[in-house]
């Protein structure tokens, strides 16, 4: 009896394992005509909407269309910039400044596909004490050591003709996770430089003042979409859909942002539950942010002059601050190719390349 | 098979070998990955190879720090010691280190007092085996509030993470010494102070020292933790700054500097009760 029934349990436990081991092979191989693609983002105004894109159908919908499969998962923006160093993504979200000391640094051929948006005084230097940029020479100021943070407050003392003291400023490394209610909570430090929304919660406190912010510093903190150069290159073409796909959900999700009233209401409120941020939250966040609405405003962006100035300035920031590697011993070494085809750098070391073709595709319709 | 029994006895080569073998493994594991990498990429930066380690410790602990870049070049190979930034990390940390691992004895007089004065007992047991339970970093923002951001934050971090642990097992070593002892020394008249010092303080201790010894890694890893959070100084300032472009070929050396000054004080704090407490057996 009991053998009759270890046996018959045998039997259908194996029919079992026999059917699932078959649907996962089947599912392998009906996955495996399409190709998959993963997209890392982090919270952040810009990047938000890929979280919506992906919650709302939109980008199913245009992944489809080219054939292919895309998974867009959310990271820390450390993380995701090393998921995106390491391989294990496919495209990232990130500022110009990170792609080029991050992934372009360390030999990881990169491509900005997308330009979102550049900060239009989302990054600030905040003080106490009524105190100016002159004054703080000598004084301690918070903020994230080698990031965006510390690029504008050195382009601050720059433009003020402060160049020469930005040595005698005490930076204390701060973790972005901690820094808003470590700089509230010891009234010791003078300074702070932060992002939103960490800027706006830092506001609130009373004798608290802005003094610089990246709007002074127009499209000089871009944040893109950047695809690993071998993946877009990929010989069966599925790279070039991928990036088809990505730039045509985008876009059209771009649009459905842009509308007046109750739609864009409905929409933005879908785009902050990303950072389960309020709808008027979100809204203050972008008006200190300049989104590319069109395809049009993004590639003609990407492509002017201007670019290539402030990547210039990037990049000999990142050298002299050594966040290129101990082996770079000129930024020339890390070459940025423009959309044009012009090279910052030597033309055998390119690592950055800003491509405006999937930019330019969408705002002539032809995704 | 008469390999994997209890009786089985390897000789002292084969002890010795098969000890490091987990060692050699690992590290060719990693060189060999290391090595593919870097043909696919010559720049990779996530796996270094040992010449590349080699160089960035190099640069650490020889060049001036990255603050003072126009120091100069000429001097002995102390004076190159002394200005770099490895030798500056490692003194901030071990002196934040240091003054933790110290706030840890007055810790100990804690519990043993606990264990044999019922009313400091009364008073303090209940609140510790509490706080004993609470994840100190989740704290911080009442820590910064407290103390700043500064030195004296960091530090409390350890005391707040650490010394509750130390006060309740000093507490229990104390309450595990026989109370005939204890009786015979009141019968053979000394006084409270002399029981509490002379009799048990001096059996608890070479156990403390034991526990402080397992406890020096949460204490680094405290100190770790805050100076993440917010320093200028230190080797996890300098660990964090780094990862921040993958600096790898200096974290690497830094990760294996910092394991063997903890396993330097580690041996020291083990030779230390070895000589003070002979007669004191495992």
């Amino acid at each position: 009896m009991l053998g009759r029934l270890y046996r018959s349990n045998f039997r259908s436990l194996a029919l079992l394992l026999f059917v699932t081991v078959f649907a996962v092979m089947a599912q392998r191989a009906l996955a495996q005509q399409r190709p998959t693609f993963t997209v890392g983002w982090s919270v952040y105004v810009g990047w938000n909407p890929y979280y919506y894109m992906a919650k709302s159908g939109i980008l199913r919908r245009w992944a489809d269309k080219y054939g292919v499969d895309i998974r867009v998962q959310r990271f820390d923006y450390a993380a995701s910039l090393d998921a995106f160093v390491a391989k294990n993504i496919d495209a990232c979200a990130m500022t110009n400044m990170e792609a080029l000391d991050m992934p372009a640094a360390a030999g990881v051929d990169t491509t900005a596909v997308l330009l979102g948006d550049y900060s239009n005084g989302n990054d600030a230097v905040l003080t106490r004490q009524n105190l100016s940029l002159a004054q703080l020479p000598a004084k301690q100021v918070m903020l994230v050591e080698k990031t965006v943070s510390q690029y504008l407050f050195e382009r601050a003392m720059t433009l003020n003709g402060l160049e020469t003291q930005i040595k005698q400023v005490r930076y204390v490394n701060t973790s972005d996770s901690d820094i808003a209610y470590a700089f509230l909570a010891d009234a010791s430090k003078p300074a702070v430089v932060t992002w939103k929304p960490l800027v706006s919660q830092i506001m609130k406190s009373k004798d608290v003042k802005m003094i610089f912010n990246s709007s002074q510093i127009p499209g000089e903190i871009m944040d893109l979409l950047v695809i690993r150069t071998e993946v877009l290159n990929r010989p069966d073409g599925s790279g070039q859909k991928f990036a088809k796909a990505i730039a045509g959900a985008w876009y059209e999700l771009m649009a459905m942002m842009a509308q007046n009233g109750a739609a864009a209401d409905k929409v933005l409120a879908g785009i902050a539950e990303a950072s389960k941020d309020s709808l008027d939250s979100y809204k203050e966040q972008l008006s200190t942010t300049h989104m590319f609405y069109t395809a049009q405003s993004a590639a003609q962006m990407a492509s002017s002059p201007d670019i290539r100035k402030t990547m210039d300035l990037v990049r000999q920031f990142c050298f002299s601050h050594g966040m290129l590697g101990n082996k770079t011993k000129s930024p020339d070494d890390v070459a940025i190719q423009f959309a044009d085809g012009s090279v910052l750098g030597r033309s055998d070391r390119i690592r950055l390349r800003f491509n405006t073709a999937f930019m330019q595709l969408a705002a002539q319709g032809k995704l | 098979m008469s390999l994997l029994r209890i009786h089985a006895s390897p000789s002292r080569t084969t002890t010795w070998i098969l000890s490091w073998v987990l060692f050699v493994a690992g590290i060719t594991t990693y060189f060999y990955v290391a090595q593919q990498r870097h043909r696919e990429n010559p720049d990779d930066r996530v796996m270094p190879t040992a010449g590349q380690m080699i160089r960035a410790f190099q640069d650490a602990a020889l060049k001036p720090a990255e603050d003072n870049a126009e120091g100069e070049l000429s001097g002995t190979l102390f004076t190159h010691l002394r200005s770099s930034m490895l030798w500056k990390d490692t003194i901030a940390t071990g002196r934040r280190f240091l003054i933790s691992v110290a706030l840890l004895f007055p810790a100990v007089l804690l519990g043993l007092h606990m264990a044999l004065f019922p009313y400091i007992g009364a008073f303090f047991l209940r609140f510790i085996q509490f706080f004993d339970k609470i994840v100190a970093l989740s704290l911080l923002p009442i820590l910064f509030i407290a103390f700043g951001i500064d030195e004296l934050s960091k530090i409390m971090l350890i005391v707040v993470g650490v010394t509750p642990t130390i006060i309740l097992d000093a507490f229990n070593l104390s309450n595990g010494v026989p109370s005939e002892q204890i009786t015979k020394a009141f019968t053979l008249g000394a006084g409270d102070f002399a029981v509490a010092y002379r009799i048990v303080f001096k059996q608890i201790l070479p156990r403390v020292l034991n526990s402080i010894r397992l406890n020096l890694k949460a204490v680094m890893l405290f100190l770790f933790a805050g100076e993440m959070i917010a320093s200028t100084d230190g080797l996890a300032y300098r660990i964090a700054l780094l990862r921040r472009h993958l600096g790898m070929d200096t974290i690497i050396p830094y990760v294996l500097w910092v394991a063997l000054l903890l396993f330097l004080v580690d041996m020291a704090i083990h030779l230390f009760n070895r000589k003070m407490h002979p007669w004191f057996q495992e």
